[in-house]
C-alpha cells in the first residue's frame, strides 16, 4: 500500500491533539485511512444525550473527493437511511478539497440539529416528519435512547 | 489477468468464423492469401495482447490490412495520434532539474497520483510566462528553529519526483464488460489501451528515475552545475515557506492565489481540480435554473458545472499569479546557480524596503531586462477579487480544454444506451407480439376495475402499436445498413480480386 499523503498524516494529528468538542475521530490500525468515529448529539436535538457511532473512509483521490461517512447507530433522520448513508451536499458535489475531516464531521453534526425533511433520503421518515413533526421527534428521541450509547457513559470516559 | 484473455478469445474467434462465412457465401471460394493468413493470425494467439507487446508496430499494420475494408485507415490514424498525444503528455510530466523557473519546476512533485489529466503542454506554457506558479518541490515539514544549514541539507535530499509509485491508480478499476460472458469489440479496445498505458508508464518511470540519478550526479559532482540551485537561491526560496491549504505540504511564497477569495493554492493542487464528471443534473433548488435549461434541451441530458473556489464557493474556479519573487531564474532568466542576492537576509520585508531592493537586484543581475515580469512585487498587495474572464486569471477549464468534448462524448454514449436499451426493448415485444398482448391483457383484466379497463386497455394498446413500430422501424434501419455494408464488402473484395488477377 502507498504511503499515506502528507495531508492524510498532518489532519489526523491534528484530530487527535486538537480534537473538536463533542466528536472524537481514531484511525484504525489496520488501515489509517479509515476512522472510527463518535459523535455527539447536539443539544435541544432529540439526538440529544446519545452518542453515535460512524464511520469514515479516505479514499485514494482524498482530498480531491469528499471522505465516505456512514452511521453505524441506528438513527431516525430524514436525510440519514436505514444503512446510515448520509445526504448531505457536501459530502457529494458539494465537497471542496480545502474541507477536512474535521470540518465534514461538524457539518454532520449540524445536520443532526437540523434535518431537512424536503431533500430526503428515507422517504418514510421524511413522511413522517412533515406530517407530524411533534411526532416524529418523539420517535427519534425513543431510537436515540434505545440505540444510540448514552452520554453520559463516553462523557465521563472523555 | 493471464488466463482471461485466452478464455476469452473464444467466443470471438468464432464470431469471426461464422461472420465470414456468412458474408462469403459462395461469392469467393478462395480467399487471397494475406487475408487467410491473417484471418489465422488473429485468432490463434491465445492473447491479442501477448502479440501486441513485443511486435506493436507490425501488428498494427496487420489488423489494418485485414479490417482495412470495414475500419477505415482514418481510425487507426487517429488512434495513433491520440497515443503520440499521450506520449507526449507524459513526457512533460517528467520532472527535470535543467528545467526550472524561479526555483521551481514544469512538471509537478507527485504528490497526487491520479487525475494528471490536465493539458500539460498548456501548462507548461503558463509556468515558463509566469502566468501559473512553478511546480516547487515540497517541503513535508518545516520548522522555524532550522538553521539554515539543517534547512539546506533537507532540502538536497529532497528528490525531483516523489519517491513511491508515480502515476498509479489512473483508472485500474474494473472493465464493465469484466463480467460479461460475451465481450464487445471495444473489451479488446480498452484492454489494449490499458497495457499500453501500463507500458508508457512504466517507460516513464525508468525516465524519471534517469532524471534523478542525473540530478544527484550533478549535487554531488566537483565541478559546477549551472542549472543547480545556489544555496542563495534555496535559503531564499524555502526560509519562510508558506502551507498549502490543500495538500497541507510547506512551499516557497510565490503561490497562486485564489482570484475570488486570494487564498493561496499551489499549482499542483491547482491542476487537480476540474470539473466534475459528466452527470445528469440534481433536483436541487440551488440550480434550479440550470436543470430547466437543460432539460429542455434533450430528456437525458448530462452537464458538467465549473468548479467553485474550494475556498469560498464562489463559482468559475480561477487562480492569478502574481509572481512573488523580484527575480527570475531557470528558463528566461539567469541560471539558478548564478543567482547571489546575499543583500537581502529577508525575504519579506514590507513593501517600502522591497522597492529599493528591487532596483538594486534589477541592476545587478544581467539578464533581468528580458524579463518584464519583475513588478508584480507591488500588485500582489493589492487585495481585491478579480473577475473569471480577465486575462489574468487561469480557470481551470483553460488547463482541461476537453472538458467540452468530454462531456459531448458523454452524452453521445448515454443516448447511444438509450437507443440500445429501446431497441432491445421493442425487439423484446417484437418477438411475440400475440402472447405479448394476451398476457397484458389478462394482467390487466386482473388489475384494473371494469369501468377503467376499456379506456386503459386502449391507451396501452396505443402504446405498444407506437414502439411495435418503432422497433420495425428501427430493425429495417439496421437491415438496410447492414445491406449496405455487405455490398460495400462486395463491392471491395471484386475489386481486390480484380487487381489480385490482372
Amino acid at each position: 500500500m502507498a504511503a499515506l499523503p502528507r495531508r492524510i498524516i498532518k489532519e489526523t494529528e491534528r484530530l487527535i491533539s486538537d480534537p473538536v468538542p463533542g466528536i472524537t475521530a481514531y484511525p484504525d490500525e489496520s488501515n489509517l485511512r479509515a476512522f472510527t468515529v463518535a459523535m455527539d448529539g447536539p443539544d435541544s436535538s432529540p439526538y440529544e444525550h446519545g452518542v453515535f457511532d460512524l464511520e469514515l473512509y479516505l479514499p485514494d483521490d482524498y482530498p480531491m473527493c469528499p471522505p465516505k461517512v456512514r452511521f453505524l447507530t441506528r438513527i431516525y433522520h430524514p436525510n440519514i437511511d436505514k444503512l446510515g448513508r448520509i445526504c448531505l451536499d457536501v459530502l457529494k458535489d458539494n465537497w471542496s478539497p480545502a474541507l477536512q475531516i474535521r470540518t465534514i464531521l461538524l457539518s454532520i453534526q449540524a445536520l443532526l440539529a437540523s434535518p431537512n425533511p424536503d431533500d430526503p433520503l428515507a422517504n418514510d421518515v421524511a413522511e413522517d416528519w412533515k406530517k407530524d413533526e411533534a411526532k416524529a421527534i418523539g420517535v427519534a428521541k425513543e431510537w436515540t435512547s434505545k440505540y444510540a450509547k448514552s452520554h453520559t457513559a463516553s462523557g465521563s470516559a472523555e | 489477468m493471464g488466463n482471461t484473455p485466452a478464455k476469452e478469445s473464444r467466443p470471438r474467434a468464432s464470431s469471426y468464423s461464422s461472420s465470414n462465412s456468412g458474408s462469403y457465401p459462395g461469392v469467393d471460394t478462395q480467399p487471397n492469401l494475406g487475408y487467410s493468413y491473417n484471418y489465422g493470425y488473429g485468432r490463434s494467439p491465445g492473447s491479442p495482447f501477448n502479440s501486441y507487446l513485443g511486435e506493436s508496430r507490425s501488428r498494427r499494420n496487420t489488423t489494418s490490412s485485414v479490417f482495412g475494408h470495414i475500419v477505415p485507415s482514418r481510425k487507426s490514424k487517429k488512434s495513433e495520434e491520440k497515443d503520440r498525444l499521450r506520449e507526449e503528455h507524459y513526457m512533460n510530466l517528467i520532472v527535470k532539474f535543467d528545467e526550472s523557473v524561479d526555483g521551481g519546476y514544469l512538471a509537478p512533485y507527485g504528490t497526487y497520483k491520479s487525475n494528471l489529466d490536465f493539458d500539460s503542454e498548456i501548462v507548461r506554457g503558463l509556468i515558463v510566462a509566469r502566468r501559473l506558479a512553478p511546480f516547487y518541490t515540497p517541503l513535508q515539514d518545516f520548522d522555524e528553529s532550522w538553521s539554515d544549514q539543517e534547512l539546506l541539507i533537507i532540502i538536497k535530499q529532497l528528490t525531483l519526483h516523489s519517491i513511491e509509485g508515480a502515476y498509479s491508480g489512473e483508472e485500474e478499476d474494473d472493465d464493465i464488460d469484466n463480467h460479461k460472458i460475451h465481450r464487445s469489440s471495444n473489451f479488446y479496445k480498452r484492454q489494449e489501451q490499458k497495457i499500453k498505458l501500463k507500458m508508457l508508464i512504466e517507460k516513464i518511470k525508468e525516465l524519471q528515475k534517469q532524471q534523478e540519478d542525473r540530478y544527484l550526479e550533478a549535487k554531488t559532482s566537483s565541478s559546477v552545475v549551472k542549472s543547480l540551485p545556489s544555496n542563495n537561491l534555496l535559503l531564499r526560496l524555502y526560509r519562510n515557506p508558506v502551507e498549502c491549504p490543500i495538500c497541507f505540504v510547506f512551499y516557497p511564497d510565490n503561490l497562486n492565489l485564489s482570484r475570488c477569495c486570494l487564498q493561496p493554492i499551489c499549482s499542483e493542487c491547482f491542476v487537480q481540480i476540474k470539473r466534475l464528471d459528466p452527470h445528469p443534473p440534481h433536483d436541487d433548488p440551488t440550480n434550479a435554473n440550470t436543470v430547466k435549461r437543460t432539460t429542455e434541451e434533450l430528456p437525458h441530458t448530462l452537464i458538467s458545472e465549473p468548479s467553485n473556489c474550494p475556498y469560498c464557493a464562489m463559482t468559475d474556479f480561477g487562480v492569478i499569479f502574481d509572481k512573488n519573487l523580484d527575480f527570475s531564474t531557470g528558463i528566461n532568466g539567469i541560471p539558478p546557480h548564478d543567482f547571489e542576492q546575499t543583500n537581502k537576509s529577508t525575504p519579506n520585508v514590507n513593501d517600502n524596503d522591497n522597492e529599493s531592493d528591487e532596483q538594486a537586484v534589477m541592476s545587478s543581475s544581467p539578464t533581468s531586462e528580458q524579463e518584464p515580469s519583475i513588478i508584480p512585487t507591488k500588485l500582489r498587495k493589492r487585495r481585491e477579487s478579480v473577475p473569471a474572464n480577465s486575462p489574468r486569471v487561469i480557470t481551470i477549464d483553460q488547463i482541461r480544454p476537453d472538458w467540452e468534448s468530454k462531456l459531448l462524448s458523454a452524452r453521445s454514449k448515454l443516448a447511444r444506451k438509450a437507443a440500445a436499451a429501446s431497441a432491445i426493448h421493442a425487439s423484446n415485444l417484437i418477438i411475440n407480439p400475440e402472447t405479448e398482448m394476451a398476457e397484458y391483457d389478462t394482467r390487466r383484466r386482473r388489475n384494473t376495475g371494469s369501468s377503467t379497463q376499456s379506456q386503459q386497455n386502449s391507451r396501452l394498446q396505443t402504446m405498444e402499436e407506437r414502439m411495435i413500430e418503432e422497433a420495425l422501424r428501427l430493425s429495417i434501419i439496421d437491415e438496410e445498413e447492414r445491406k449496405r455494408k455487405e455490398e460495400e464488402k462486395k463491392r471491395k473484395d471484386k475489386s481486390n480480386r480484380d487487381r489480385s488477377f490482372s
